[in-house]
C-alpha cells in the first residue's frame, strides 16, 4: 500500500512536469516562438525592465543575461562558432570597437540612428549609442568637512598632498570606467605628460578595485575619501541614501563613456535582433532608464534625459575621441600597469 | 620444488577458467534480464557522458596547443609568478581551514560526547545548519559584521577592518566546514569503548593522561581523515573566495576567471589538471591508506555507557567556549533576514521592504526557474543514486568496478572542474547542451549523485542478501526483487536523500556558474553579482527567500514520511 503511494506520487509529480508544456521542447530546444537573446552589459535592472517592456510591447519572447562588459565580448568570442546571444544591450562603446575589429558584429544601420545624436554611432553600423555618462570626481562630505578641506575641483587638485593615500579608483585593466579616466588625462594632456600625471596620480591611490562603480559606494559608505567613477552612478547612490556622497566635474574638461547596442554576427535571430536595436534607439526605450535608477544622459535627439541629471548639465567636455581610445586600449591599459606598477585586482 | 610451482600454475589457470566462467554466467544472467541490462548500460552511460567525457577534454585541452601535443600550457601556468601563487594559495588555504575546522570539529564531538554539557541539542543542529544553508550566508555576515561597515568591528569597535582576503576567507571556510570535521569525529568518539579509559583510570591515570594517552591516540587517524576531507572541500570551494576571497584567488576562482572571464581555456584546463590531481590524490590518499588506519573499532564493541566528565571547572570552560562559537554561528544566520528587512547597511538602519520589492519586481526568475529544475533533478538524482547503488551492491557485471570507482572519484571533483568540463564539451556539435535546461539538470543530478550513491551503499550492505534471494528464488524477476524487497528497506535512506539533492541543488554554485545563460540565471549566481555590485541587501532579501524554500521543502518531506511511515531520517 505504502510503496503504491510513493510511486503513485513520482508518477503524479513526473505526469505534472510533462504536463508543463512538453518535457522535451522543455530540455532540447531554446525556441518555439521567435525568440531573442540579450547579453547585457548595463545595470541588471535596466536590462531586466527594458527586456521585459520590449517582450511586451512585440511578443517576442526575450532571454536576458547581465555580465560585465569584458565578460560579454570573451563569451561572444567563445561561441562565435555557435553564436547563442543575438544582441549586446549596454555597457560601453570602447568594448564594441575591440569586439568589432575582430569581425564579431554585424553591421545595421538602423533607421532610428537619425535620431541619434551624430557622435554617438559607429559610422558603419558596427554599434549606436542608446546613453552617455559623465565622469568626475565624487567625495564623502563629512570626510571633507572634518579635515577642512574642499572637494577637489580639478583633475590636477587630486595630485594635493592632502589626498595622498586617500582617493580610490577601479583598475583600468578590469573596469572601462578606469580605463576612461586614462583615456580622458591622456587626451587632455599628451600621452607623455598624461602619463607623467597618472605616475603622480598613483602615489594617491589608496586602493584600486575590480568594478567601475565601487568606488563612489565606498565613498558613499564612508570608506574612502575620495572615488573617480561615473557621475550617474553618483547621483544613485545619492537617491539610494547615501547622503554624504558629493560630486562635481572637473574644470579641465571630463570624459564620457558612451552605452551602446549591436547585433552579435552570425546569431540565430537575425530580424529580431534588428527589431530590437530599433526599439533600443526610440525615444521610449531610452527614458526605461531613468525609471529604475540609471541615470545617464541619453543619445536620441527627443528623448527626455532624466531631471536628476541636469545638473551635469553644464559640465565641460574634453573632445573624446573613442575610436582612438577603442583602438589604443589595450596599448595604453600595458603602459599604466608598467608605469604604475600595478596589476588587475581579481576580485 | 617443480611440482609445486606446476601446482600452483594449474591452480591459477583454473582460478581463472574459473573467472571466465563466472563472467560468462553473470553475462548470461544479465542477457536474460533485460531491465537489469538496460539499467546498466544507463549508468554506464551516465558516468562515462558526464563524469569522465569533460574530464578527458579538460585533459585533452590542456596538453593540445593549435592541435599539437604539448606541455605548453603547463609550462605557461607554472611559469606565471601569479599562478604559482595561485597554486600556492589554495594550499595553504586548505591547510590552515582544513586545520581550525578539524580542530573545532573535533572540540565539539569531544564535549558532547565526554561532558554533561547542558543545551546539547543546540550544539548539536547549530553544527548541522551550515551544512544545509545557501554558500554565501556565512561569507555575507562575515562582511556585515565584520567588514570595513561591520556592525562589530566598525559600530562596536570604530575600525575599519579589511575582510576581503585571506583571513576573511578562513573564518568564513572555517564557519562553513568545521561541522563536516564534526560529524565525522563524533561518530567516531562514540565508538571508542569507555572501558578501556575507564581501566587508566582505575590504575590512577588523570583525564589529562587518559585523553593525552588514550583517546587522541585512538583518534589520531580519524582526525587526519577529517582534515583530509576539509581539506579537499576547502581547495574546491569556489562562493567563498569568488565572495570574500578579495585579492586572495584560489585555484577554483582562477579558473572560472580565466575559463569564462576571458576565456583562455589553455591556462584554464592546465590549472584544473593541477587542481584535480591535487584533491584526487589527497582523497585516494585518505580513502585507500588513512581511512583503513582506524584503531577505534579495535576496541572492540561499546559495552556500556560512558562515564561522563562532571568537574565544574571543565564542563563550565567547555560550555562557553561551545556557546560562544555556537553564538557566533547563530548570530551569523539570524543576521542574514535582518539585514534584508534594514534601509541601507550601513547608512541608514530603518526597517524597510525595498530589498524584497526589487525581487520580487524583477528579480524573480531566478528563483522560479532554480525551485523548478531543483525540483526536477531531485526523484531523478535519488532514483538513479538508488538504482547505481543496488548494483554495485548486489550485482556482478562488466564495468561494476569502473563505476563504483568514478562514483567515489566524484565526490572529490571540485564542482569548479566538472562545470568548465561540460562547456567544453557540449557546446559544439553534435550535443550542443549549453544555454538549455537539460545541462543544469545534468550538472544538479551529477553533483549530488554520488552521495546518493554512498548512503544507498551504506543503507543495503545493512540488509542481508538472503532477503532478496528468497524472494528471487520464488521466482521474482530483479525488477519485482528491486520494487517490492530492496526499495521498501532502503526508503530512509532514499528519502533523507532527495531532501539532500534539492538543498543541495538549490544551494549549487560552483559547477552552474559556468551554465547559465540568458534562458537559465539561477539564483546562486544572482546571489554573488548583488553582492558584487554592493546591494548586500538585496543580496539578503535572495538569500532569506532561499532559505524559506529550501524549508518549506523539507517540512513536506518530512510530512510525507509521517504519512508514509518513516519516523527515522538516516543522516545523509
Amino acid at each position: 500500500m505504502k510503496k503504491n503511494l510513493v510511486m503513485g506520487m513520482i508518477l503524479m509529480f513526473v505526469a505534472g512536469i510533462v504536463a508543463q508544456g512538453g518535457v522535451f521542447d522543455f530540455l532540447f530546444k531554446n525556441k518555439k516562438q521567435e525568440t531573442l537573446t540579450v547579453y547585457a552589459g548595463m545595470m541588471e535592472d535596466y536590462a531586466l525592465k527594458a527586456t521585459k517592456q520590449f517582450e511586451k510591447e512585440t511578443g517576442i519572447k526575450t532571454n536576458m543575461v547581465r555580465m560585465s562588459g569584458g565578460e560579454i565580448l570573451a563569451r561572444i568570442r567563445a561561441e562565435k562558432e555557435n553564436p547563442i546571444a543575438d544582441v549586446w544591450f549596454g555597457g560601453g562603446a570602447l568594448t564594441f570597437i575591440e569586439a568589432d575589429q575582430e569581425n564579431l558584429l554585424t553591421h545595421y544601420l538602423s533607421p532610428m540612428r537619425k535620431e541619434i545624436i551624430s557622435n554617438f554611432k559607429d559610422k558603419n553600423g558596427a554599434w549606436t549609442g542608446i546613453y552617455s555618462g559623465y565622469l568626475g570626481i565624487e567625495g564623502n562630505k563629512k570626510w571633507l568637512a572634518e579635515k577642512g578641506l574642499e572637494l577637489p575641483q580639478t583633475w590636477d587638485d587630486l595630485l594635493k598632498p592632502e589626498f595622498k593615500n586617500n582617493i580610490v579608483i577601479a583598475h583600468p585593466g578590469s573596469s572601462s570606467t578606469a580605463y576612461n579616466f586614462v583615456a580622458t588625462i591622456i587626451q587632455l594632456k599628451g600621452e607623455e605628460k598624461g602619463m607623467e600625471y597618472l605616475k603622480k596620480f598613483n602615489q594617491q591611490v589608496r586602493q584600486y578595485t575590480k568594478s567601475g562603480s565601487a568606488p563612489g559606494r565606498m565613498v558613499g559608505l564612508g570608506e574612502a575619501p575620495i572615488a573617480i567613477g561615473f557621475l550617474h552612478d553618483g547621483i544613485r547612490y545619492q537617491k539610494e541614501g547615501y547622503k554624504d556622497l558629493i560630486f562635481t566635474t572637473p574644470k579641465e574638461g571630463t570624459g564620457y563613456e558612451i552605452g551602446a547596442v549591436g547585433i552579435v554576427k552570425n546569431s540565430p535571430n537575425q530580424a529580431a535582433a534588428k527589431k530590437f536595436v530599433d526599439w533600443a534607439l526610440s525615444k521610449q526605450a531610452q527614458e526605461i532608464g531613468q525609471t529604475v535608477g540609471s541615470y545617464q544622459f541619453l543619445t536620441n535627439k527627443n528623448a527626455t534625459p532624466p531631471k536628476e541629471a541636469l545638473q551635469l548639465k553644464r559640465a565641460k567636455l574634453i573632445d573624446y575621441d573613442i575610436q582612438w581610445a577603442g583602438a589604443n586600449r589595450k596599448r595604453l591599459i600595458d603602459k599604466f600597469s608598467r608605469e604604475t606598477r600595478t596589476t588587475i585586482p581579481t576580485k | 620444488m617443480v611440482e609445486k610451482t606446476i601446482n600452483l600454475k594449474k591452480k591459477r589457470e583454473n582460478n581463472f577458467s574459473l573467472k571466465i566462467k563466472n563472467e560468462i554466467i553473470n553475462i548470461r544472467k544479465i542477457y536474460d534480464d533485460p531491465v537489469l541490462m538496460i539499467t546498466i548500460i544507463f549508468s554506464l552511460l551516465v558516468v562515462g557522458f558526464f563524469i569522465l567525457l569533460p574530464l578527458f577534454n579538460i585533459l585533452k585541452s590542456s596538453l593540445l596547443q593549435n592541435g599539437k601535443l604539448t606541455l605548453y600550457h603547463y609550462k605557461d601556468v607554472l611559469n606565471q609568478a601569479n599562478s604559482l601563487q595561485v597554486i600556492w594559495n589554495t594550499v595553504k588555504l586548505g591547510m590552515v581551514t582544513g586545520t581550525l575546522a578539524t580542530g573545532i570539529g573535533f572540540l565539539f564531538a569531544y564535549v558532547i560526547t565526554y561532558i554533561d554539557v547542558p543545551g546539547k541539542k543546540i550544539f548539536d543542529s547549530i553544527a548541522i545548519l551550515p551544512i544545509i544553508s545557501p554558500p554565501f550566508v556565512i561569507a555575507l555576515s562575515a562582511i556585515l559584521l565584520f567588514g570595513r561597515i561591520g556592525l562589530i568591528t566598525h559600530g562596536i569597535f570604530g575600525i575599519e577592518n579589511e575582510i576581503y582576503g585571506f583571513t576573511g576567507l578562513v573564518l568564513v571556510q572555517t564557519l562553513t566546514f568545521f561541522p563536516v570535521a564534526y560529524l565525522m569525529l563524533v561518530g567516531l568518539l562514540e565508538k571508542i569503548d569507555p572501558s578501556v579509559e575507564e581501566a587508566a583510570r582505575d590504575l590512577g591515570a588523570s583525564r589529562w593522561q587518559v585523553f593525552k594517552t588514550i583517546t587522541l591516540p585512538l583518534m589520531v587517524p580519524g582526525l587526519a581523515n577529517a582534515f583530509l576531507i576539509v581539506f579537499i572541500q576547502a581547495i574546491a570551494d569556489f562562493g567563498n573566495p569568488m565572495v570574500i576571497g578579495g585579492n586572495y584567488t584560489t585555484a577554483a576562482v582562477q579558473i572560472y576567471l580565466q575559463g569564462i572571464g576571458s576565456f583562455d581555456m589553455g591556462a584554464a584546463t592546465a590549472l584544473s589538471i593541477i587542481l584535480l590531481s591535487l584533491s584526487v590524490g589527497i582523497f585516494a590518499f585518505q580513502k585507500y591508506y588513512i581511512s583503513k588506519r582506524s584503531y577505534v573499532t579495535v576496541t572492540g564493541k561499546v559495552s556500556k555507557a560512558r562515564e561522563k566528565i562532571t568537574g565544574k571547572k571543565i564542563t563550565y570552560s567547555m560550555t562557553a567556549i561551545l556557546f560562544i562559537i555556537t553564538l557566533i554561528v547563530g548570530m551569523m544566520y539570524a543576521l542574514i533576514p535582518i539585514v534584508a528587512f534594514v534601509k541601507l547597511w550601513g547608512v541608514n538602519y530603518s526597517l524597510s521592504l525595498s530589498h524584497f520589492k526589487y525581487v520580487f519586481a524583477l528579480g524573480l526568475k531566478p528563483i522560479l526557474d532554480t525551485t523548478y529544475l531543483a525540483l526536477i533533478a531531485t526523484p531523478i538524482t535519488g532514483i538513479i543514486a538508488m538504482i547505481i547503488g543496488f548494483l554495485i551492491v548486489r550485482k556482478k557485471f562488466i564495468g561494476k568496478n569502473f563505476i563504483e570507482f568514478m562514483t567515489m572519484v566524484a565526490l572529490a571533483i571540485p564542482g569548479t572542474i566538472i562545470g568548465l568540463g561540460y562547456v567544453i564539451t557540449y557546446n559544439k556539435k553534435p550535443l550542443v547542451l549549453t544555454g538549455t535546461a537539460m545541462i543544469i539538470l545534468i550538472a544538479f543530478i551529477i553533483r549530488n549523485m554520488p552521495v546518493g550513491i554512498r548512503s544507498a551503499i551504506a543503507a543495503l550492505q545493512q540488509i542481508d542478501p538472503s532477503i532478496e534471494e528468497a524472494a528471487s528464488v520464488l521466482g521474482a524477476n530483479s525488477h519485482k526483487v528491486f520494487t517490492s524487497i530492496t526499495l521498501p528497506m532502503i526508503k530512509p535512506a532514499f528519502f533523507s536523500g532527495l531532501i539532500y539533492a534539492f538543498v543541495r541543488s538549490m544551494t549549487l554554485i560552483s559547477t552552474i556558474i559556468f551554465l547559465i545563460s540568458a534562458r537559465y540565471n539561477l539564483l546562486t549566481p544572482a546571489i554573488m553579482s548583488q553582492i558584487d555590485l554592493g546591494r548586500l541587501g538585496v543580496a539578503s532579501a535572495y538569500c532569506t527567500i532561499l532559505v524559506i524554500i529550501v524549508s518549506v521543502f523539507i517540512m513536506i518531506m518530512k510530512l510525507l514520511f509521517k504519512k508514509i511511515g518513516i519516523d527515522e531520517i538516516s543522516e545523509v
